[in-house]
């Protein structure tokens, strides 16, 4: 306070110690819903800008406040809004509209997106431990499931229900490789008209076992390989075991079979943010490998502690790939997918051969396509616009026929002023995709972007559950005890914030301490109308 | 200097050597289409005593000579810096109202017109020197359902094949700077147009004092792509011609993503082994992409918007 602002009045009698008013730091955007990370309750939050980056903040009557980092660069954020393309209407929903979103999944009628992507967990077995699993698997649990055919037949058919002609299905686990009927479950999602089949695996079993990795090579789905990196320290700080032999012979195997990878990096801050350039350099450089997708961790189930106020987001990892590869990128080589929210995929295209990298939006006006606000879009017989929606969409996944046609026709059309199509064809096997999803967790969870997203977990009962509430509101914990009849606890992101009310779980992850719970079971009991969704309920609240 | 870039990529096919197949599609870049009609600025550039050039000006300016004609060609026949965007901004700079007529002088393949008549309901006439842009152009127009709207003709922006004083407004995107005789083409912008009617042009604007010396031989290839001026020497011009200046808007940015494009391509040519490229290797078109962005950068080429009236009566310039 200065002395002109006390001013004479000091002199005379003793102001009383309100402070003056002082300015906010930062700048209030909007007014949300997200969820107590400890007792999952709804609660209203609000996003803000702060230093030229994006923050949630919510909190909850019990816990406390929360506060994530959820965009890196602010400016981008607004920039991106201008992508949001209008969802597509699903041919049919599995649930009503009762609590309102996130507790209504789903997906419920006013989910605002179809599912591009539909995601089925196999098994809940692993033959790794990671100290990092959203998926809270590993290979000696207290409890573990393993789906049926006939549960995968139920799944797939709701799916195809939903979509019409579903555009991807991924099998993922626990570790779906090692689940004995994985290769049938692939056949029959083929069978049932899935465009795209994709396989998420850690390569232990592709990288041992020649057989399989031969009847996958008959089957042809795209695989998503784990591939965090080249140091040991990486693999023993996330897998707690150095795989790097494994992820080789994984790749060669793959290549052997003609089957395409994309290398899929989890980044965690201050582990692997430094390989993501190399990456990129080395998948350019390898026969299977057609894209790298970078997500930095998703803080759910288990992990190793995270600050949420710092953790990586998707302009970051941006930043990171075009300060490790200045010669190749510029932060406007990428976009954000419009089909779910735009602040949640962004991706871009190059094509290279290993001496030369040219990002495929340096060669279209992207924008010219792309810009679902304004609306007004170039007349466009060819359907570029289509080519483009499909490869910046989650239903993109190279080495699948279709997003091979849309690449070679983006090609054509990009190139169309400078020469025939015929000198381009050799070129589609040297298209690159890079992908980066961050992946909402109880702490950053937002239900704008929720509402439209477009990656979707089956489960065995029938429903389609956005991936991000899958993990964070206790959808996972449901599920799992429904297919392995034993009681999971509630699962807690290990933030070091609320340590003292959490311990850990049979499974690796965290859960509340009993105290804890205790104290959410009693007021759910008082007030059992409000206790899990405490939005607008006035002054038992705030 | 600034006559040797008057040399056209389409008036540089019969001259050159190069073993390109391109020749299906004659119609280079709109950038590049009002110099067509220049051929024996060929010619001047031929007779040019090399003594008039820097040795390095000179070397630098028959490569790009040559490369020239592959900018053109790597651009396509519809891309202008900005896009669709810089042209619904120039769109709304010029307060289009429904049912205006717009002459747009150096109208490609039609972009832009289709672009105005649908979102402005405007009636649009666009001239091209290309025979064939204009009519491929008028196919489109027919495709799209625009061609009560919309027409095309061939022209020469400074002989302008149409009546004094019959249009609304006059649109030229990224060509003004090409016209070998702006003031002819100026006084012709003038001339068609009614009497208060506006003028919005979107173009490369270069200040040449500015270039360090070792840009110096840079400017022989930038001025090859367009004999581009600084924003202050388009304003006097038009305002010789009789406009009153109403608006600029600076868009470098605009500029500097279509030189990564032209690398972008030429990268891409370079990949698929084309001769068309075979003297140049990689790193020499990432070291020129690299020089001409970084004039973009400090300022001393950019792009600019600009909008002006023509004057009810044109005032003697001196007096």
């Amino acid at each position: 306070m200065t002395s002109a602002q006390t001013g004479k009045k000091s002199e005379e009698t003793p102001l009383p110690s309100t402070p003056l008013p002082t300015k906010r730091n930062e700048v209030f955007l909007e007014y949300t819903k997200s969820i107590c990370p400890i007792c999952k309750d709804v609660l209203d939050a609000e996003t803000f800008a702060q230093d030229n980056q994006i923050f949630l903040r919510k909190r909850c009557p019990e816990h406390g406040e929360f506060t994530a980092r959820t965009y890196g660069d602010a400016e981008a954020y607004f920039a991106t809004m201008r992508y949001n393309k209008p969802g597509t209407f699903s041919r049919e929903t599995q649930t009503e509209v009762k609590d309102g979103c996130p507790l209504d999944c789903g997906l419920c009628p006013e989910h605002k997106q179809h599912a591009c992507l539909g995601l089925i967990e196999v098994n809940s077995n692993c033959n790794l431990d990671c100290p990092v699993c959203f998926a809270d698997s590993g290979t000696h649990q207290p409890s573990s499931f393993s789906l049926t055919h006939a549960q995968i037949e139920k799944m797939l058919d709701t799916f195809v229900a939903a979509e019409g002609e579903p555009e991807v299905v991924m099998f993922s686990g626990g570790e779906p490789s090692i689940h004995p009927h994985i290769l049938d479950f692939i056949a029959l999602a083929q069978e049932k008209g899935v465009k795209r089949v994709v396989l998420n695996t850690n390569g232990i079993k592709l990288a041992h076992d020649k057989g399989f990795a031969r009847a996958l090579g008959e089957l042809q789905p795209a695989i998503y390989l784990q591939f965090d990196g080249f140091d040991e320290a990486t693999h023993l700080t996330l897998r707690g075991r150095d795989l790097r032999k494994a992820k080789q012979a994984a790749l060669d195997n793959c290549a052997e079979n003609n089957l395409w990878v994309s290398l899929t990096a989890t980044i965690e801050k201050a582990v692997n943010e430094h390989e993501v350039g190399k990456i990129i350099e080395f998948g350019m450089g390898h026969p299977a490998a057609r894209a790298a997708i970078f997500q930095p961790t998703t803080h759910a189930g288990r992990m190793i502690g995270f600050d949420p106020t710092t953790r990586l987001t998707n302009p970051d990892i941006v930043a990171y790939i075009c300060e490790q590869l200045p010669a190749w990128f510029r932060k406007s080589d990428f976009f954000p997918s419009p089909c779910c929210f735009p602040t949640c995929r962004t991706i871009t295209y190059t094509v290279g051969n290993g001496k030369t990298c040219i990002p495929v939006p340096r060669l279209i006006e992207i924008d010219d396509y792309l810009d679902y606000i304004t609306d007004r879009v170039l007349p466009d017989p060819d359907d570029l616009r289509g080519a483009l929606e499909d490869l910046w969409s989650a239903s993109a996944i190279p080495g699948t026929a279709i997003t091979d046609e849309h690449i070679s026709y983006l090609e054509d059309c990009a190139a169309c002023g400078i020469t025939t199509p015929a000198i381009l064809d050799d070129l589609a096997d040297q298209v690159f995709m890079i992908v980066i999803q961050d992946f909402q967790d109880p702490y950053t969870l937002n239900v704008r972007q929720l509402m439209k997203c477009c990656v979707e977990h089956i489960t065995p009962d029938g429903r389609l559950i956005p991936f991000c509430a899958y993990n964070s509101v206790g959808y996972r914990e449901q599920v799992r005890e429904q297919l392995t009849g034993e009681p999971m606890p509630s699962l807690i992101p290990n933030a070091g914030e609320p340590a003292p009310l959490l311990t850990p779980t049979p499974y690796g992850s965290q859960t509340a301490t009993p105290a804890t719970v205790h104290l959410t079971q009693a007021r759910a009991k008082k007030d059992h109308t409000t206790a899990r969704n405490r939005t607008n309920t006035g002054k038992n609240l705030r | 200097m600034n006559r040797t870039p008057d040399s056209s990529p389409v008036a540089s096919h019969p001259n050159s050597s190069s073993p390109h197949t391109f020749d299906e599609k004659p119609a280079a870049g709109r950038a590049a289409r009002g110099l067509a009609s220049k051929p024996t600025d060929l010619d001047q550039y031929a007779s040019q005593p090399a003594s008039s050039l820097g040795e390095d000006d000179l070397k630098s300016c028959c490569a790009s000579f040559y490369q020239e004609d592959l900018v053109a060609k790597v651009l396509g026949e519809s891309y202008h810096p900005g896009g669709l965007r810089l042209t619904r901004r120039l769109g709304a700079a010029l307060d289009l109202q429904p049912g205006e007529k717009v002459l747009d002088v150096a109208s490609g393949p039609g972009t832009t017109a289709f672009l105005l008549a649908r979102e402005r309901q405007v009636e649009v006439e666009g001239i091209d020197l290309g025979q064939e842009t204009v009519a491929k152009a008028t196919d489109q127009a027919v495709a799209a359902g625009l061609d009560g709207k919309v027409h095309f003709t061939v022209g020469d922006a400074e002989r302008l094949p149409v009546p004094d004083a019959s249009f609304d407004v006059l649109i030229c995107e990224c060509a003004f700077c090409t016209f070998p005789d702006k003031t002819v083409a100026a006084g012709e912008f003038a001339r068609v147009l009614r009497p208060g009617g506006r003028l919005g042009i979107t173009d490369v604007v270069i200040d040449p004092n500015r270039l360090s010396p070792e840009l110096r031989s840079l400017a022989a290839y930038v001025a090859c792509i367009a004999d581009a001026r600084p924003l202050q020497a388009y304003q006097t011009l038009l305002e010789s011609a009789g406009f009153e200046i109403t608006q600029t808007e600076t868009h470098d940015g605009a500029l500097a993503k279509m030189i990564d494009m032209i690398g972008a391509r030429l990268d891409l040519l370079k990949m698929t082994e084309t001769p068309l490229l075979a003297n140049v290797t990689s790193a020499e078109i990432t070291a020129r992409v690299t020089q001409c962005r970084t004039v973009v950068e400090e300022g001393i080429a950019g792009y600019a918007l600009l909008t002006a009236v023509k004057r009810d009566e044109i005032r003697p310039q001196t007096r």
